[in-house]
């Protein structure tokens, strides 16, 4: 698997697809940063839901709290992009040729999808270290003290957030590649993913609030998000996973078992 | 065929069914080691799907065999030294052509370091570096082949690699698949255009609705079978005369510009040049020409499409 995935690197590492994809972090980082000092208010209990408050960007764990609250956006775009690109390799052919260099298909498509992921988390990592930095300039025009940033304890809410974060962008990109493996084709694949995960739990989840702890969208969200009001994060976690190796499973049935003609 | 002791491939009973229909149907395959193979069906036939499952793509139904002396039910065991150019040429647009080339090594586990010398052996050398997106169809296809050549495979698959390519490419595409043929390995190529696969193999398969017409040497198939003679007297006066002097002796005879062309209607090549040569000599005519009538590819295959000869 280690070809695949090496294979998958050389044609994501590359200077121009690095150099989008830091411009695009830091656009993000700039955005979120921006916006969430710009709308913290008052004191409170901290609420990443709808935003920052001032206590909680001036305590522990305040440098990466604009990320965190940030990442909660992420998801859908990560889910899109997963299905955009695992799709067309399906659409593309390229699966084929991946397919005829080596024949052990869940090697290669559990492969692409770690090599994808191990971009993806240099991308969240460059994102969380931005939007620290971005925040450690833009705190001082809110008059927000950033001593207990460098504590130990805001090292460990950085990671955290962290993990929550790549954890459900690694949902995300499971179940978008399931859509593509299902589909296999780039505008199908995206038009249910987009119908799904955009209006479909959104509209639902406002008059069904079971919604929140059941669609996987909403899971997903709530994990990225470190838990929610609906969700708490262990329930989160646990959801999350069992709907993953589901979509995994899924996923790895239809690969192995498929004849490959496009 | 000297040299050739063992078969690239060899599968039996090979069969393809989508629900109730059948696309391969109880198909036996042999190819010599060493051969250029050409495979040849009507749109449908077959041998597209007959590719896939050679190639591990597509899960044959039923059938049994080897490929490369291992069992086609394992492809895992046998493609690390096939290459393969199947339906056409797919790769990543936005890399270039030796980027691409480099991912699928890497994936293969081969070399890197000789992509240059093969690109350049594809006619790609001067443009290996620009984004595949920017290639012509023929630069495409001949990237395809590139990439069926990474490992150094014992046997090449090429389906259709001539497919839209135009005269220029199509003589290109012959000539770099001539070349393979020179250096050993088994190349297995489908293609519509006969008289192109009559050129490049010297083995043939025939095959229609998923079954085998034919397979075997090229010569076999055309050599054996002569159409007729065009027969050309010395003097071009002499045409008329000629003509119905060799109507009278029961041949059938058709004027084709400044030559006769006697149909051989089931005689020997043999018997019928000494036929009409002597009713010609008896005549007191003389022959400047008296050659066989030999039978296209495209002639021997829709005759037996049309005969369903086996």
């Amino acid at each position: 698997m280690t070809r695949v995935i090496k294979a998958e690197l050389l044609r994501l590492v590359r200077r121009r697809t690095m150099a989008v994809m830091a411009a695009a972090c830091l656009l993000f980082s700039a955005v979120v940063t921006l916006t969430v000092f710009a709308s913290a208010q008052g004191a409170g209990p901290p609420s990443r839901r709808g935003g920052a408050t001032l206590a909680a960007l001036a305590g522990t764990g305040g440098g990466t709290e604009a990320f965190a609250v940030g990442a909660s956006f992420v998801g859908f775009l990560v889910f899109v992009t997963f299905i955009a690109l695992m799709a067309g390799e399906f659409s593309g052919g390229t699966f084929r040729g991946l397919l005829l260099r080596d024949p052990h298909r869940l090697r290669v498509i559990v492969g692409k999808l770690a090599g994808i992921l191990l971009v993806a988390a240099g991308a969240v990592a460059l994102t969380e270290v931005l939007t620290f930095v971005l925040s450690l300039i833009v705190a001082p025009t809110r008059d927000i003290a950033t001593s207990d940033w460098f504590s130990m304890g805001s090292a460990g809410a950085a990671v955290r957030d962290y993990a929550s974060v790549l954890g459900g962008v690694a949902g995300w990109a499971v179940f978008g590649t399931t859509l593509a493996v299902i589909f296999r084709s780039t505008p199908l694949a995206l038009g249910v993913g987009f119908a799904w995960a955009g209006p479909f739990e959104n509209i639902t989840v406002d008059s069904w609030e079971a919604g929140y702890r059941l669609f996987p969208g909403q899971v997903l969200a709530s994990l990225i998000r470190g838990g929610t009001a609906e969700l708490g994060i262990g329930r989160a976690v646990a959801t999350a996973v069992l709907y993953t190796a589901v979509a995994g499973a899924v996923t790895l049935v239809l690969v192995s078992r498929r004849d490959v003609t496009a | 065929m000297s040299g050739m002791t063992a078969n690239a491939l060899s599968v039996t009973g090979l069969t393809k069914r989508y629900g109730a229909r059948t696309v391969v149907n109880d198909l036996d395959l042999e190819l010599p080691a060493g051969v250029v193979a050409g495979f040849v069906g009507p749109n449908g036939a077959g041998k597209t799907t007959t590719m896939a499952m050679l190639l591990g793509l597509v899960r044959p139904s039923a059938g049994t065999g080897t490929v490369l002396g291992r069992p086609i039910h394992s492809p895992g065991a046998y493609l690390p030294r096939v290459g393969a150019l199947i339906e056409s040429p797919a790769f990543y647009p936005s890399l270039s052509g030796a980027e691409n080339l480099r991912v699928f090594a890497t994936v293969g586990g081969h070399d890197t370091a000789g992509i240059p010398v093969l690109l350049e052996s594809v006619g790609l050398g001067e443009r290996g570096n620009d984004r595949y997106r920017s290639y012509s169809l023929g630069m495409k296809q001949r990237l395809g082949i590139a990439a069926a050549l990474l490992g150094d495979p014992a046997l090449l698959i090429l389906d259709e690699p001539a497919n839209g390519l135009d005269p220029q490419g199509v003589r290109e595409m012959r000539s770099l698949i001539g070349g393979l043929a020179g250096s050993g390995r088994t190349v297995l190529v489908s293609s519509h255009d006969l008289s192109e696969l009559e050129q490049v193999c010297d083995w043939l398969i025939l095959i229609d609705t998923g079954r085998s017409l034919y397979q075997g040497p090229t010569r076999d198939l055309l050599d054996g079978v002569v159409g007729g003679l065009t027969v050309v007297p010395q003097r071009r006066d002499d045409l008329p005369a000629l003509c119905e002097l060799l109507v009278a002796c029961e041949h059938h005879v058709e004027w084709r510009d400044e030559r006769l062309v006697v149909s051989s209607n089931g005689t020997a090549a043999g018997d019928l040049a000494a036929s009409v040569n002597r009713a010609a000599f008896d005549a007191g005519m003389v022959l400047v020409e008296l050659s066989p009538l030999r039978t296209t590819l495209e002639d021997r295959y829709l005759s037996m499409l049309q005969g369903g000869a086996r």
